[in-house]
């Protein structure tokens, strides 16, 4: 025990030197952090997509009508777009191009066409004629029993004549022109919304109320978590996943290829006391880290989502695991290049695999499967359920295969390090 | 009586087709700075490893202070008595000298005072410098102060003042003619021959894995050193001839007239026949040393790089 807390003292002492071993292990989490809060944890307004409307329903003295402005104003209220006029004698795809400028950008571009309200007025009603005629087929046989021959005559003569008049009603259809760049992330969202304005106008335009309606709640909890709440156990998983492969398995390199393993392994020091030197020393790390982080979170997003002692033992055996996979690759590398280009090789796919940034369920099946092999999958859930969800059976399942991964980790590591030349 | 600390006996080992320590036997006595004098790759780091139990042997058998080196009982007791300063020593960049010391003294059950070692080795004043602002001399002395915090019996240093520039050495051996004064007992790799003669008390002569010679340096230096000889400064051919008439053994090279001398008498005589000659040149008297040892039972020399010509 005297030994393996020396090996800590001094690992720790060395690494909290560093001023590279802090900032890749401390400060790049913390930037990532404030990068991705700032994009998705709210503060400074939300954010709006930009999208070109050219407007071709106009009346003669070239005014927008009154639905196809009524349309517009619509979007502009969702406050998701930043509208900008093409005019409309202009190419649309042209203009968009030139007013986005040599740095580019997605183009996005609505085009309302001629005769828009016309149309829309007279296939409204059309619509209604025929909702109106298909009802009175449809009530008709019930009521026409309590109803008198004269009465039932004259009903009879409206709904043939309103069948007629339904038949013989033009069919008038619009269609909006949506132009989107194939490339452009943000497509489905900007087409998702321009549609239930337009369908909010086609059920307005004949008066149709909902039937159904959405009320939303949180899955769990008091606490009101925000989409940086979420991020945040991913942020933490994701980097001591990274400071375990990548930071353990290069700097246990280093310190084999200068030597200082081998100067340490003539001493009594034994081979399973300097793998638990190292592993300590990786957990306060990453307990310092997650401080860092939630702290951070804390005072500039209002991060809710704090460690229990539940999360802090999963954050211990997830260090201890990914420790034990350094242990492992540092055992098996030669050099610190090789070390770090398999760290890296192994560290960057896993953490961009594993559900931490995004859901799993965004990713093609097969990457699914590949998903449910990694560690880190386990770890970010096991930590997402603990600090978020307080989903027991969720956390029990996961801290039980993370636990189970470590040892194996541990054991294997200890395997192939060499604490004796050939 | 002189307590044999180390037995090695036929000890081989093998990396495949490779025989890197090829049955070699020998002894360290207690007090004595023994040197491993050879090549690079002529087995010195392997059979130290060996000893250190670190480096398992082919066959043969090696005792430390009577422990086995290949039972892992015997290396407990071998690893809590030994010191080492191996090969391109290093220590942990951002950890002070102390520290570092502090760190490998922390590997023991009983260790002595970290001060007293670092007051030991004069490094007082760097005690609180980090270990990556050190040059490479004060390195090296942090290597043997870190090799002596467990106060050992027997010291190994593995090729101490590789990559040293000339001050840096002359201080490092000033550490292990210091160790010798602590009665500690020194095994010491080297290929340099005149840090071996220096220092040593006695030589091992070793290439391609066979120690060629033993023994002490004078004793080496008169068995197979030959001559000493007579060098005439810019004597020039016409001196080169009439020396080589009347003493034989004379050549010239460069300008300088070189003779060889086989006795006090003889050289006397030359002496006298130079002054009767009224010759002003520089003389200078030359005694054979490793270096000639060297060359005769090896058969080349080792370059400063440590690799045989």
């Amino acid at each position: 025990m005297k030994r393996t807390l020396a090996i800590f003292t001094a690992v720790t002492k060395n690494w909290l030197r560093s001023r590279s071993g802090l900032f890749f292990s401390i400060m790049f989490p913390v930037l990532l952090l404030l990068l991705f809060g700032a994009i998705f944890g709210g503060g400074g307004g939300t954010s709006t997509y930009s999208l070109f409307v050219q407007n071709l329903d106009r009346t003669a003295d070239g005014a927008p009508t009154d639905l196809s402005n009524a349309f517009i104003e619509a979007l502009n209220s969702t406050e998701t777009f930043n509208i900008r006029d093409v005019p409309a004698d202009a190419n649309a795809t042209s203009y968009a191009r030139e007013a986005l400028g040599p740095l580019g950008g997605n183009i996005r571009i609505l085009i309302i066409p001629e005769d828009f309200q016309d149309d829309l007025l007279n296939g409204t009603m059309k619509v209604r004629v025929s909702v109106s005629y298909s009802t009175l087929l449809t009530a008709y046989p019930y009521f026409a029993t309590q109803l008198n021959e004269t009465q039932r005559i004259a009903v009879e003569q409206g709904i043939a004549q309103l069948g007629q008049y339904n038949a013989t009603y033009p069919q008038r259809t619009t269609s909006l022109t949506l132009i989107l760049d194939s490339a452009d992330q943000s497509a489905a969202i900007v087409k998702g919304i321009v549609i239930n304005i337009a369908n909010a106008f086609n059920y307005g335009l004949i008066g149709a109320k909902n039937v159904i309606n959405f009320s939303e709640e949180q899955p769990s909890t008091a606490k009101q978590f925000r989409f940086i709440d979420y991020y945040l156990p991913g942020v933490i998983a994701a980097f001591i996943m990274t400071n375990g492969i990548i930071g353990v398995t290069t700097n246990t390199t280093e310190f084999k290829r200068r030597g200082i393993t081998k100067r340490l392994s003539i001493t009594p020091l034994t081979k399973i006391e300097w793998i638990l030197g190292n592993v300590l020393s990786q957990t306060l790390l990453n307990l310092m880290l997650t401080a860092i982080i939630v702290v951070v979170g804390w005072l500039i997003f209002k991060v809710q989502a704090i460690p229990d002692p539940v999360s802090i033992a999963i954050i211990f055996l997830g260090s201890v695991m990914f420790s034990g996979i350094g242990m492992l690759l540092s055992g098996l590398v030669k050099d610190v290049e090789a070390a770090s280009a398999i760290g890296n090789a192994i560290a960057f796919p896993m953490m961009f695999l594993s559900g931490t940034y995004w859901p799993i369920e965004f990713m093609p099946s097969y990457l699914q499967s590949i998903a449910k092999v990694l560690p880190l999958t386990y770890f970010s859930d096991g930590l997402r359920y603990a600090m978020i969800y307080k989903y027991s059976e969720g956390i029990v399942t996961n801290t039980a295969i993370i636990s189970a991964l470590a040892a194996v980790f541990i054991i294997v590591g200890a395997l192939v390090t060499r604490w004796k030349e050939k | 009586m002189t307590k044999t600390i180390v037995e090695v006996s036929s000890l081989v080992k093998q990396y495949g087709s490779l025989r890197a320590v090829d049955d070699i036997t020998f002894e360290l006595y207690e007090g004595e700075v023994f040197a491993f004098l050879g090549p690079n790759g002529a087995g010195k780091t392997t059979t130290v490893e060996i000893l250190e139990c670190i480096r398992p042997l082919t066959s043969g058998s090696a005792r430390v202070f009577g422990y086995d080196v290949t039972q892992s009982n015997d290396v407990k007791e071998i690893k809590k008595r030994i010191g080492v300063l191996p090969q391109d020593f290093s220590a942990l960049d951002k950890l002070t000298v102390k520290e570092n010391i502090d760190l490998i003294g922390g590997m023991y059950e009983k260790k002595l005072d970290t001060n007293e070692v670092v007051k030991l080795l004069d490094l007082e004043d760097k005690a609180k410098e980090r270990f990556e602002n050190l040059s490479g001399g004060l390195k090296q002395r942090v290597g043997v102060a870190a090799a002596l915090v467990n106060d050992p019996q027997l010291v190994f240093l593995d090729e101490p003042t590789t990559g040293l520039d000339p001050k840096a050495r002359r201080e490092v051996w000033s550490v292990i003619e210091n160790l010798k004064t602590l009665g500690k007992t020194v095994f010491l790799t080297t290929h340099y021959m005149e840090e071996a003669q220096v220092l040593a008390d006695r030589i091992a002569v070793i290439n391609k894995g066979k120690i060629a010679v033993i023994g002490s340096p004078q004793d080496l230096v008169s068995q197979y050193g030959g001559r000493k000889v007579l060098v005439v400064r810019k004597g020039g051919k016409e001196l080169a001839r009439t020396l080589q008439n009347r003493y034989g053994s004379t050549f010239e090279h460069y300008g300088d007239v070189i003779v060889k001398v086989d006795d006090v008498k003889e050289m006397w005589q030359i002496m006298s026949t130079l002054t009767d000659m009224k010759m002003d040149k520089e003389i200078e008297i030359q005694s054979p040393t490793i270096e000639d040892v060297f060359l005769k039972v090896v058969g080349g020399r080792i370059t400063e790089e440590g690799e045989l010509k």
